[in-house]
């Protein structure tokens, strides 16, 4: 069996139980709509303000439910004791992460996309301007995201407070992750080209490029029971 | 104790002292910020040190994946631990530093932020250190994120600096003028050599206890 | 500029008490382990 099936496999697994079950997704979607309730009392009815806030809090809703939908990455595994099965898969468990990462990344891409829906909605935002250089932004920022988490969560899986220790040792990590997202996606809703942010971007891509490789070199060490 | 701590040691007191002297008797009253400036001399060989901890936190958590030397490991929970102190001494005299300076404690200039973050990624290492009892998936938990933790540093510099960069220009007095006047590289230098003397005695100390309680624990 | 050497000192005395402090945090913890193993029969003979 080839890497790349393998790969595919547990992508596969876990998009399909999360289509039977919707858990996981359903409960997102309203998380995310608490979400913007929190954000709008805690802003106030000033427009301007919330404009200008309006990519940070973005990104904060992201990453917020993207804490929340990571936490429960590898619940399945842990809870239906099937963390053996993860080990004996036979060959690199790198292929294992890499099917995670993707998993969790198109989890995290559809949450964020109802968030962007409900933003413009509820915020009355003008977000489809430019469909394209958003999804590109968001796509970069969102898998450096899944590709750190996906490694923490398999990390702190078996560990002692692990909902607490989790966020605590993502959140410093994606730190610059954050910082790239927020400006070029800021550049993106005032209209500017893809190329004006361009070294935001690139340095988004050396980010998940990095971060991907250490999971893939890590990802068997962590595993292990 | 070693005789080889010993020495360390007593290397890392004469190197601490000379520095000091130097600090307050050959180092030049700063013409624009006064005698306030002395202050850099902590503060910069703080920071420098830290690094250097980092970098051994990173070899010696990819040392330990590679070959599961439980000394790999204990060096890297030491320097880590070395490493927090030495930034947190960093981070506490820049705002002492910035409060007559800048006016303010805290500002989210590039430096001080990266910084910032440095320091939580590593607290966060020595978190999880104490939150996983089983020595050898303790080891492993730890390496990936002394890895990750370094080789994320020039990705948050560049983030940092590029997100300050537009926010204002770098009016922040930087700790080094340019050119560089000789008295003041001396002291630097002295205090430098100092911090990484007393980086290594304490690495040696932290490691020695590490040791002493990983073969009484069982 | 005026000289705020109370700063200063602050930064020095604030530096100090941190290492020192670790330092002796180190060597005492180092003592009693020592000592611990003394007492329980010295395994390391």
């Amino acid at each position: 069996m080839t890497y790349a099936r393998r790969t595919w496999i547990v992508l596969w697994k876990d998009l399909l139980s999360e289509r039977r079950s919707k858990e996981t997704l359903n409960a997102l979607f309203f998380f995310a709509l608490l979400l913007l309730f929190l954000f709008q009392f805690a802003l106030g009815a000033d427009r301007e303000r919330l404009t200008a806030a309006l990519p940070g809090l973005l990104w904060l809703g992201f990453i917020l439910s993207g804490l929340v939908g990571l936490g429960r990455a590898f619940l399945a595994e842990r809870e239906n004791d099937c963390w053996e099965g993860l080990l004996l898969v036979p060959g690199d468990k790198s292929a294992i992460y890499l099917g995670k990462v993707a998993g969790n990344l198109i989890l995290m891409l559809l949450v964020e996309a109802i968030l962007l829906v409900l933003f413009a909605v509820f915020f009355d935002v003008d977000l489809g301007a430019h469909p394209i250089r958003l999804i590109v932004v968001i796509g970069l920022g969102t898998l450096g995201f899944a590709a750190v988490g996906t490694l923490f969560a398999a990390m702190t899986a078996h560990v002692r407070a692990r909902e607490v220790l989790f966020p605590v040792l993502l959140l410093p990590v994606q730190v610059p992750v954050l910082l790239g997202a927020v400006k070029a996606t800021e550049a993106v809703l005032l209209g500017e080209p893809l190329g004006a942010v361009g070294h935001w971007l690139g340095l988004l891509a050396a980010a998940d490029t990095i971060y991907l490789t250490v999971g893939v070199l890590t990802f068997d060490a962590v595993l292990e029971a | 104790m070693t005789s080889r701590e010993r020495a360390l040691g007593w290397l890392a007191g004469l190197g601490l002292t000379a520095g000091l002297v130097m600090a307050f008797g050959v180092a030049p009253r700063e013409a624009t910020q006064g005698n306030v400036q002395r202050i850099m001399y902590l503060h910069v060989p703080a920071i420098l040190v830290a690094y250097l901890a980092f970098g051994v936190v990173l070899v010696a958590s990819v040392i330990y994946l590679w070959g599961r030397a439980a000394g790999a490991d204990r060096l890297a929970h030491a320097s880590a631990e070395v490493g927090v102190v030495f930034t947190g001494i960093n981070i506490a005299t820049g705002a002492i530093w910035g409060k007559p300076t800048w006016g303010t404690w805290w500002t989210w200039d590039a430096r001080l932020t990266s910084t910032a973050v440095l320091f939580l990624v590593y607290v966060g290492y020595l978190l999880l250190r104490g939150m996983v009892d089983e020595p050898d998936r303790r080891a492993r938990a730890a390496a990936v994120v002394g890895i990750l933790g370094a080789a994320n540093i020039p990705i948050v510099h560049f983030s940092v600096k590029w997100w300050r960069a537009l926010h204002q220009p770098s009016t922040i007095l930087g700790p080094e003028p340019s050119p560089i006047a000789t008295p003041i590289a001396a002291t630097l230098l002295v205090n430098w050599i100092a911090f990484t003397l007393l980086f290594a005695y304490l690495l040696t100390a932290r490691m020695e206890i590490a040791r002493f309680e990983e073969t009484h624990a069982g | 500029m005026p000289d705020n050497w109370g700063y200063v000192f602050s930064a020095y005395g604030l530096a100090a008490v941190a290492l020192l402090g670790y330092w002796r945090r180190l060597v005492g913890r180092a003592k009693r382990l020592a000592d611990g193993e003394g007492r329980t029969g010295n395994e390391t003979g």
